[in-house]
């Protein structure tokens, strides 16, 4: 099904991720669809998110065939970390994936609080 | 499965590169790329190539291109290839989540007849694992390697390729060498188009 993101809702999920990432000091947030089709972008701008998105979504799907492959449950959280920068991805609806780039002075156990916090009103902005 | 989104204007389609392995979906997008950054002098985005050392696709390429405005709204298209070694089908498989268009390259080569229509088959079982019908899909065909024909390398001919897999899909299909170039725009421009229209006309036009 084709996804078609009304104006209000586009605004409003703007917003959340704007808050997010000055409440938690992340420095960029990035949504995607599993398809890896960029949705929204927030914070620095020099990165390209169209590619961020694709292999984001790529890497996540590949850990997904591993879990199933092994027979584990979906590893709920994939995590890289960089000397510079760390990077998060959650999945945060039924079919859209959260990136967050953060420096690695901020704490992961505090930022996934903030992510689960503006989750549910994501997922409900994202629709089904 | 498109996204269109209406705060910004922009509406985005997915189009996959298919085929047996070694039919030239890679050289396909090397040749689009390569063009852009000629006749553009840049582009948005890099190519991205997850590869083997050999140079075999092992998970996909990847970059999205700008075609302009239409009807007020910015219109950017996904490309992508798939690995087309038969032992690569678990990350084929995830290429085509979300697929709106699909260029199936097929090898002209005499000897690749069998691979073309094995590919074939795959494609429908991977589109199926997305629940996905192909009519669902806009699809091309394309003929590749017609520049062999020069070399007296022997070739199937446009009209079994034709017989083979398109006699009762009668998709639009192009001649083509991703080498020379030959066919290899005008393939992305029909599909895009195509694509692009199809996608409007299911959503943008009821709104
Ligand atoms: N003569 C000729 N050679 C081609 C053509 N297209 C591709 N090739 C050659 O065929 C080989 C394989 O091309 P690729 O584009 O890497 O093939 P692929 O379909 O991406 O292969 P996989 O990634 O394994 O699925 C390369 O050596 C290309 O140079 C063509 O139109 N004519
Ligand atoms: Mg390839």
């Amino acid at each position: 099904m084709d996804t078609v993101i009304d104006e209000k809702s586009a605004k409003k999920i703007e917003a959340v991720l704007e808050k997010f990432l000055d409440e938690s000091g992340a420095t960029y947030a990035l949504l995607t669809d599993l398809g890896g089709n960029l949705l929204f972008k927030s914070g620095e701008e020099d990165i390209d998110g169209d590619t961020l998105a694709v292999l984001s979504a790529a890497n996540y799907a590949a850990t997904k065939e591993i879990a199933t492959l092994i027979n584990k449950e979906n590893f709920s959280l994939l995590f890289h970390r960089g000397d510079n920068e760390n990077i998060h991805f959650a999945k945060i609806a039924q079919d859209v994936l959260m990136i967050i780039l953060f420096k690695p002075y901020l704490s992961l156990g505090l930022l996934r609080l903030k992510i689960s916090d503006i989750q549910e009103e994501l997922s409900d902005l994202l629709g089904p | 499965m498109a996204i269109v989104n209406l705060k910004e204007k922009t509406i985005q389609v997915k189009i996959v590169y298919c085929g047996p392995g070694r039919s030239g979906k890679t050289t396909n997008l090397e040749y689009i790329y390569n063009w852009l950054l000629k006749t553009q002098g840049q582009t948005t985005s890099k190519l991205t190539s997850i590869n083997t050392k050999g140079d075999r696709t092992l998970f996909f390429d990847f970059f999205p291109i700008n075609l302009g405005k239409i009807a007020g709204f910015e219109l950017k298209i996904q490309l992508y290839t798939t690995p087309g070694q038969v032992k690569y089908e678990s990350t084929r498989r995830l290429v085509l989540k979300g697929v709106d268009g699909v260029v199936f390259v097929a090898d002209s080569l005499l000897s690749r007849q069998e691979a073309n229509i094995e590919s074939f088959q795959n494609l429908i079982d991977d589109l199926e694992y997305h629940q996905i019908n192909l009519d669902d899909v806009i699809l091309t065909f394309q003929w590749n390697k017609r520049d062999l024909d020069e070399n007296m390398i022997p070739l199937t001919s446009v009209e079994d390729m034709e017989a083979q897999l398109n006699s009762t899909l009668k998709a639009q299909s192009f001649p083509s060498s991703a080498i020379t170039g030959m066919n290899v725009l005008k393939t992305v421009r029909h599909l895009s188009k195509k694509t692009m229209e199809a996608v409007i006309e299911k959503t943008v036009s009821k709104l």
